[in-house]
């Protein structure tokens, strides 16, 4: 292949896509579908409750609460901490927003902090300089394909005597000295959403903690604060409520997705790394690249899981106009950063303030990047690179 | 004869529907397996069949409710009144927004909200009335609309157990400023899963529902977040699957209905044996869940199990009495309805045979207590 030429795929390449592997799995599907009517509770039932066991199995957390979204898990974690009305929260200022709305559902206020520019993750000088003493939790947010310094911001937090919650929202698989993404501090979460790289069809999300009282309470919140057995049974909706909490049940159509393709995980996250090398190897000396996903030697043990494929290029918005002008759909994470979000506008920042997550949303684009991609997509979506910025 | 509360096989006739939706949207091509074409469908059919300005889905209906509030900027130092008996989330809603719910105690035969606790528990500081509908049958939605009117604040019906019901001519749902319904199996339109929905016949705060069920974004610019918003949206399974249940609901409930007519006819003398059923009639009435008043309620319940059927106490303490929500002060008719309440099996899948046998078990009980009279 020469440098201009384009291989034709013969399709277009869209961001996300599961046809070919849903088939496969349809028999393991189909399989948990016909447990779940004989059993016939469809929410907050028994997949719901053999997805948390296996899920902890995989992550080695002592507890799995299964809610919702992972936007619902964010708030109740939260809450389950023990955040109160008023207390700050500092998260990073280059997220997705649910990692500072879910404070202020919470009733917190977040506080912003800039990230390191290779990471993408909170920087912990910058966390250092935003505690005050309304401080009461750090939310380090892992994105993309690795962790924040989590030793850093975990030694932080104890030396301010502050809490720490974990984003791991894209962070299924990834550890730290052995310690599953979400499990560093008081608690995680993860999302299901239908591109993460445990993704059901539809949302659902999950709390992770080693705590046991964590889990208690985030338990009873996610089914309207009551306490007790409430999992698999119809009757508890007449348990006392304790707190007041939310309706955040997951449903079991979309625990019985997650548990089929749970038993594939190790190998969706392999060849999840095995495109993200091939991209790397093919955008390596590809001209208006400013970055390409970097992962960084920690002196824990630490592994990437590429969940999203990002990049950093020039004229980033020409270049996505480009791609789906010729099929290739491509997302931008993220294109506003918090602090200068319309919702956020109260707060009091201004553009500048955090100059690493301004730069990353002028320039970050995700390629698509999910199992069934195959290598002649990636081909031709790095030629399609090229030729943009060599014919200018 | 086992009867349970809840029928287990509830979706056992759609159950090759179901498993091929899940199929077909794995497989297929959309990559919109959320908020997509099969959610916007299912709204349109909604809105058109109630004669709503807008029908929004989303996660339940208990997100229903806090979409609204939010919708209607409540926040701390308002407060909210509801009534002093029913579901956690009439309360929950409120005080996870930082606001006060103000307990209303309700009539004690119907447990709805009474309008004339509800006008004494209105203050300067009112900014929503949340009546309920309780179990079958609706609020007193005429003179809360009055009320709401009078006093100038806004009006949520929660009627997330009342898809269904029509109360002089008008839905459940669309008497409030908005309503709500859930779509948690169970209800009248239960579907596989969770949901619910907004409904209201003001578009402008159906738009704001809207931006605040997808994290405050306005369905265009993607990542843009107006407001402080929430995730409570609407997958395409459950979308398919509830337009498949749609044209059978009607059935559903009408075979809902004659049960619970058949119930209250033959326990229409029971009164003066201590088991009082709810009114009778047709309007305003939604047969989500029939409930008796029974002076001797744990005797009623054991004879029950004894005959195989299954018996429910939804809320044997009143919301004002939840740890959660502790508040000073009295509401007689909601405690006196708490300690007497029981729920009996009202589902559509009932056989004529197991009504009957419900039935008599109720009757048999009544007739061999003593003079027990309901002083209702």
């Amino acid at each position: 292949m020469t440098s201009t030429a384009v291989p034709a795929v013969g399709r277009a390449v869209p961001f996300f896509r599961q046809s070919a592997s849903f088939a496969e799995l349809w028999p393991e599907v189909l399989g948990h579908l016909d447990e779940l009517f004989a059993a016939g509770k469809f929410s907050h039932g028994p997949k719901v409750a053999e997805l948390e066991s296996a899920l902890a199995a995989w992550t080695g957390a002592r507890h799995v609460v299964g809610v919702n979204s992972g936007t619902d898990a964010l708030v109740l974690l939260l809450r389950g901490g023990g955040l109160e009305p008023g207390d700050e929260v500092i998260v990073p200022a280059f997220t997705f927003v649910a990692s500072a709305t879910s404070v202020a559902l919470a009733r917190g206020r977040p506080v912003f902090a800039d990230i390191d520019p290779v990471t993408y993750a909170i920087d912990p000088l910058c966390v250092a300089a935003a505690i005050t003493p309304r401080t009461r939790m750090v939310m380090p947010v892992h994105l993309f394909c690795q962790m924040a310094d989590m030793a850093r911001i975990v030694e932080l937090a104890r030396e301010h005597g502050l809490i720490v919650v974990e984003d791991s929202a894209e962070a299924i698989g990834m550890r730290w000295d052995g310690r599953h993404a979400g499990l560093l501090g008081a608690g995680g979460v993860l999302s299901f959403f239908p591109t993460k790289t445990l993704g059901a069809l539809g949302d659902a999300g999950a709390i992770l903690t080693d705590d046991d009282d964590l889990a208690a309470r985030a338990s009873a919140l996610r089914h309207h604060g009551r306490f007790g057995a409430t999992l698999n049974d119809f009757t508890a909706i007449s348990n006392a409520t304790e707190l007041s909490g939310i309706n955040s049940k997951m449903d079991d159509v979309q625990a019985a997705v997650l548990l089929a393709k749970l038993g594939h995980l190790d190998d969706d996250i392999a060849r999840r790394a095995h495109l993200a090398a091939a991209y790397t190897d093919r955008l390596a000396d590809a001209p208006g690249i400013l970055r390409l996903p970097t992962v960084v030697a920690r002196e824990a043990q630490t592994n990437p899981v590429f969940y999203v494929y990002l990049v950093e290029v020039e004229r980033r918005d020409g270049l996505a106009s480009y791609l789906a002008d010729r099929g290739v759909e491509t997302e931008t994470y993220y294109p506003t950063p918090l602090h200068l979000q319309p919702c956020f506008a109260d707060l009091g920042y201004a553009r500048g303030d955090f100059p690493n997550a301004e730069r990353a949303c002028e320039h970050a684009l995700a390629l698509p990047l999910y199992p069934d991609l195959e290598l002649d997509e990636v081909d031709y979506v790095c030629e399609l690179v090229r030729r943009f910025y060599e014919v200018g | 004869m086992q009867i349970p509360f809840f029928p287990p096989n509830l979706f056992e006739d759609d159950r090759d529907v179901l498993c091929e939706i899940v199929r077909a949207i794995g497989t297929g091509t959309s990559a919109r397996l959320i908020l997509g074409e099969q959610t916007a469908c299912f709204e349109q059919e909604l809105r058109t069949a109630l004669g709503a300005a807008d029908v929004v889905a989303c996660s339940s209906g208990t997100s229903a409710l806090t979409l609204i509030l939010t919708a209607l900027d409540v926040g701390p130092g308002d407060e909210v009144v509801i009534p002093a008996l029913g579901c956690a989330p009439l309360a929950s809603t409120v005080t996870n927004l930082g606001a006060t719910p103000v307990f209303a105690d309700v009539d004690r035969w119907t447990m709805v909200a009474d309008p004339d606790e509800v006008a004494r528990s209105i203050t300067s500081r009112t900014k929503v009335l949340m009546p309920a509908h309780m179990f079958s049958v609706m609020a007193d939605m005429p003179r809360m609309r009055e009320l709401a009117t009078a006093h100038g604040v806004r009006l949520l019906e929660d009627s997330a157990l009342a898809q269904g019901g029509v109360l002089g001519g008008r839905p459940a749902g669309l008497w409030g400023d908005a309503g709500v319904y859930s779509f948690v199996q169970v209800k009248t339109f239960g579907t596989a899963g969770e949901g619910g929905a907004v409904i209201t016949g003001d578009a402008e705060l159906g738009r704001a529902v809207r931006m605040l069920r997808n994290h405050g974004q306005d369905g265009k610019r993607r990542f843009m977040h107006h407001r402080i918003g929430y995730n409570s949206r609407f997958d395409e399974v459950q979308a398919a699957f509830l337009r498949h249940r749609l044209p059978g609901l009607r059935a559903r409930l009408d075979r809902r209905a004659a049960i619970a007519a058949h119930y209250t006819e033959r326990f229409a003398d029971l009164a003066e044996q201590g088991v009082l059923a709810p009114p009778a009639g047709g309007d305003g009435r939604c047969f989500y869940v029939y409930t008796l008043l029974a002076e001797r309620r744990d005797e009623l319940r054991e004879h029950l199990a004894a005959a195989g059927v299954a018996s429910h106490i939804y809320y044997p303490r009143t919301l004002p009495r939840q740890p959660a929500f502790a508040t000073a002060g009295t509401w007689p008719h909601a405690e006196w309805a708490s300690q007497r309440m029981l729920s009996i099996p009202v589902h559509p899948l009932l056989s004529d045979a197991d009504v009957e046998h419900v039935a008599d078990a109720v009757v048999a009980h009544a007739a061999a207590g003593k003079a027990y009279v309901v002083e209702h």
